[in-house]
């Protein structure tokens, strides 16, 4: 899939697939050990300037815009 | 008897320490994993005739270890070779669980699973097939609710009959075509190290190795097969693989979870629609700061009557002890060294422990988590990452457990800098001291004068992180990740668990050092023998005309600096002390009108060393907790010599400028 | 038609949340004294609060969004939440004046933080229970 836009410019109750996580291994690395990984269905649910609370599967994440700026999805899709 | 080991695992936020707890109840160790400042918990049992120890290893959600905590975890799994790793799965979120699951079989250790909250699963609706799960990993499941206590025996039996199962049955995700065949090129070249084939499980490694893991790399540096590997990895694209090698993972357990779980109604999530409320844009930072000042109101309110009475029993403990022990220079050993300076740290007991019980219930509910979030964006303006506004928080009411709560800030640098701003924050310690010399110097004024104090003391933490930030530890602040865990009401029975271990560990170190020191500072004000307690002749009057000189600029005369001396203990001891120099006990109106009376003393001078109590040297028991949380004694001298020199300067400017407008000094 | 209800009242509760906690307020920093409502900036400040979340669900209400229910629901969780946290501060206060034989009145307590919060537990005990009952689960 075509990465689309980055994670923190979805918009709250929007639902999108990651495609590519722009971060140093490390930060991968981690980010797949919380479901966070390409292929992934994330929704945003809480958004405010680019923080935001992403759910994946059942587990909750709250994610500063920095990490949110590196993780890109595809098309967005109302949930 | 025989022995068994038992490593606990699992993400964090499942329950894997209320689970410890119900299984070890108070046979616990804890202490620290060698070397770096992650808690290390181990609980003894006695089982059907196995002695079984378990260790609780840290929360992690994977094991390619980077964080401190993961690194812990690993190692003990892959170098201490436990008899069986139980790990704890929070039933309500199976799918990122079963992530770990699927690594921990790689590394070919029995594993049983702890299918956790269970009843939290039934209540959402999810059915949970136990025994289909168990078959489809290979791996026993049992059910378990940690909070009460329920399905310990069968944890227990199912982790005894796998660690005594030999060979044991391993279970592992497949790769695909692709990555398969490298894995067993890799494997083929690592198996003619017989001392690795020893320690570590070659797929695991493979695997690893094909992910492109810094780690797994170094564990094969000094190998013959090195070389070899490298080889075989120059050609390929590691990043590739790696994603793709994770998606299978979850593909697996994508394919898993139907077979399963059957979904609830589902409908609307509780949590998400609160967390629409408390992390709304506009009442987000409002609502907080009302919970905190609630959080505040409530800890003094609650602790007043213990502190009044504990207040009670020292006045009584030392009149009866001035009354009855002879000789004299002991009764004042034990009286003013021991009953008044382990009484000056006693007396605080009552305001931590119900500070730490409404936190531990806030954290509990998992409200925290939703404030970290919220102080996020404040906090990065500062240089520090939104967790780190907790351990400020604790330290309005004490340094010592703010700094400890600095450890689940995962950034070295984020870390250290929130520890060295710590002492900044006005601790409950220095209201007394406050208290004293605003009520006496200005009158009406003193309430105001004390808030300014407290904004002064945040502003010196806020601008110390920025220059830190910029100097000494320069960098971003990590980037925030947090799971937000669903709210949950927290039983009565875990939030006290929670407040005791956090407040038992306050008093062991506060205590043990206070009272050391309260010996030293005793010594100091009755040696050479015969002297006054305290007076211009005794070893601290010696001192203190020492240190006067240094003092001189701010204003401040001998006895104000032997006080000072004397508040490196714990600084409400400033009080007692200038109490004994000025002949006027503590008692609080004769302590007031004696320093008023003072020539040498003016509201500037007054304001200068308010200021210089608030910045100067946090107390002992803070430079112990800083030198054992930063493990090096070098951070510790920094805090000392850093406070002491803003106090200095910040003294000298604020007690000038003072006396402009208010005369004197 | 219960939604209305629910607008209407989490409208005049967070009116009379918000009207008080100004009346704490002023009465701090003017030193004005008035039956029953203590000068507390802070405690003036926790009731305004409130009073926003209130009202924030009831507009959301009259707007026609879901959302409404959640903010009126954690308002009236507020309420009840600060009424308990006073009425345990005041009673260690009355603990602690027996300690010290100072005086104390039952007056004291009544703040406008407990009387609100008693509306609040009507609200909670209508509708709240089973809302918050998701929440109880460990």
């Amino acid at each position: 899939m075509d990465p689309i836009c980055p994670l923190a410019l979805l918009s709250a109750g929007t639902e999108a697939t990651i495609a590519e996580v722009r971060a140093g291994k490390e930060m991968r690395f981690r980010l797949a050990g919380m479901g966070l990984c390409p292929g992934a269905r994330v929704r945003a649910q809480c958004v405010d300037r680019g923080s935001l609370i992403v759910s994946v599967g059942d587990a909750r994440y709250a994610l500063s815009r920095g990490i949110a700026m590196k993780i890109l999805v595809g098309e967005p899709e109302a949930a | 008897m025989t022995g068994i080991r038992i490593a606990l695992t699992g993400n964090p936020n499942v329950g894997k320490t209320t689970l410890f707890n119900a299984l070890t109840g108070s046979r616990q160790h804890v202490g620290n994993w060698p070397g770096v400042t992650v808690e290390k918990k181990t609980g003894r049992i006695d089982w059907n005739g196995h002695a079984i120890d378990v260790i609780d290893l840290p929360g992690t959600y994977s094991l390619t270890a980077y964080s401190a905590d993961e690194v812990v975890a690993r190692d003990y799994i892959i170098d201490e070779n436990p008899d069986v790793v139980v790990q704890v799965v929070d039933a309500t979120n199976l799918e990122r669980n079963l992530y770990l699951t699927t690594q921990l079989a790689e590394l070919g250790v029995p594993v049983v699973i702890a299918l956790n909250m269970a009843d939290a699963a039934e209540a959402g609706g999810y059915a949970i097939d136990r025994e289909k799960l168990s078959a489809l990993l290979a791996i026993p499941v049992v059910r378990t609710v940690g909070t009460r206590g329920e399905g310990l025996d069968g944890l227990l039996d199912a982790a005894i009959r796998e660690a005594e199962t030999s060979p044991h049955h391993e279970h592992t995700v497949g790769y695909g075509n692709d990555a398969e065949a490298m894995i067993a090129s890799i494997v083929d070249v690592l198996s003619a190290d017989k001392d690795l084939t020893k320690r570590y499980p070659l797929r695991w490694l493979a695997v690893r190795l094909l992910e492109g893991d810094e780690n797994a790399l170094a564990k094969i540096r000094d190998s013959p097969a090195f070389t070899g590997v490298q080889a075989l990895l120059s050609g390929i694209d590691p990043d590739e693989y790696e994603a793709a090698m994770a998606d299978r993972r979850y593909e697996m357990i994508a394919a898993v979870l139907p077979q399963v779980r059957t979904a609830g109604a589902g409908g609307m999530n509780v949590s998400e629609m609160v967390d629409r409320v408390v992390t709304d844009r506009y009442l987000g930072i409002p609502i907080f700061l009302a919970l905190m000042w609630g959080a505040f109101e409530l800890t003094f309110a609650v602790a007043a009557p213990f502190v009044a009475l504990i207040e009670a029993g020292l006045a009584w403990l030392s009149a009866t002890v001035a009354g009855s022990i002879e000789p004299g220079w002991l009764a004042s050993l034990v009286g003013d060294g021991i009953i008044g300076g382990v009484g000056a740290v006693l007396v605080f007991v009552p305001n931590i422990f119900i500070l730490f019980l409404i936190l531990s219930f806030l954290d509990d509910t998992g409200y925290l988590a939703r404030a970290a979030f919220i102080m996020d964006r404040l906090m990065y303006a500062i240089g520090l990452p939104g967790k780190a506004f907790i351990p400020m928080l604790i330290g309005f009411g004490c340094n010592v457990p703010g700094i400890m709560a600095a450890r689940t800030i995962e950034g070295e640098k984020d870390r250290l800098i929130t520890i060295l701003v710590n002492p900044f924050i006005s601790c409950s310690a220095r209201l007394p001291v406050y208290i004293l010399f605003a009520g006496a110097f200005f009158g009406a004024g003193a309430g105001g004068v004390v808030f300014l104090l407290y904004i002064l003391g945040i502003a010196a933490a806020i601008g110390s992180a920025k220059l830190f930030r910029h100097t000494i530890l320069p960098g971003e602040s990590s980037p925030f990740i947090m799971e937000m865990p669903p709210y949950r009401l927290p039983t009565a029975w875990t939030s006290l668990l929670h407040m005791w271990s956090r407040g038992a560990m306050y008093v062991r170190k506060a205590g043990t050092i206070i009272l050391v020191g309260a010996l030293v500072v005793w010594c100091l004000a009755s040696l050479p023998f015969g002297v006054d307690y305290g007076s211009s002749a005794s070893l601290a009057g010696a001192l203190g005309h020492l240190l006067e000189p240094l003092v001189a600029p701010l204003g401040f005369d001998w006895k104000i600096a032997v006080a000072l001396l004397f508040g490196f203990v714990a600084k409400e001891v400033v009080v007692g002390s200038l109490g004994v120099l000025y002949g006027t006990g503590e008692g609080g109106d004769a302590l007031s009108m004696a320093l008023l009376a003072d020539p040498g003393l003016s509201a500037a001078t007054a304001l200068a060393l308010m200021i210089f109590v608030l910045l100067y040297t946090p107390c002992l028991a803070t430079i112990a907790t800083i030198r054992k949380e930063t493990g090096s004694w070098r951070w510790a001298g920094f805090s000392v010599a850093y406070g002491l020199v803003l106090a200095w300067l910040l003294a000298l400017i604020v007690g000038h400028i003072a006396s402009l407008f208010l005369g004197g000094a | 038609m219960s939604n209305v209800i629910k607008g209407v009242f989490g409208a005049v509760l967070g009116v009379l949340y918000g009207g008080l906690g100004m009346l704490q307020i002023v009465s701090a920093v003017t030193y004005l004294a008035l039956p029953f409502v203590p000068a507390s900036f802070f405690g003036g400040f926790v009731l305004l609060v409130i009073g926003a979340v209130l009202l924030t669900g009831a507009r959301k209400f009259a707007q026609g969004l879901d959302e409404g229910v959640v903010f009126v629901n954690v308002g009236i969780l507020l309420s009840v939440a600060f009424g308990a946290v006073t009425l345990l501060a005041a009673g260690a206060g009355a603990l602690e004046a027996v300690i010290a034989e100072e005086a104390w009145s039952i007056a004291d307590a009544i703040t406008p933080a407990v009387y609100l919060a008693v509306i609040g537990a009507a609200g909670f005990l209508a509708w709240c229970r089973t809302f918050f009952r998701g929440l109880v689960a460990a």
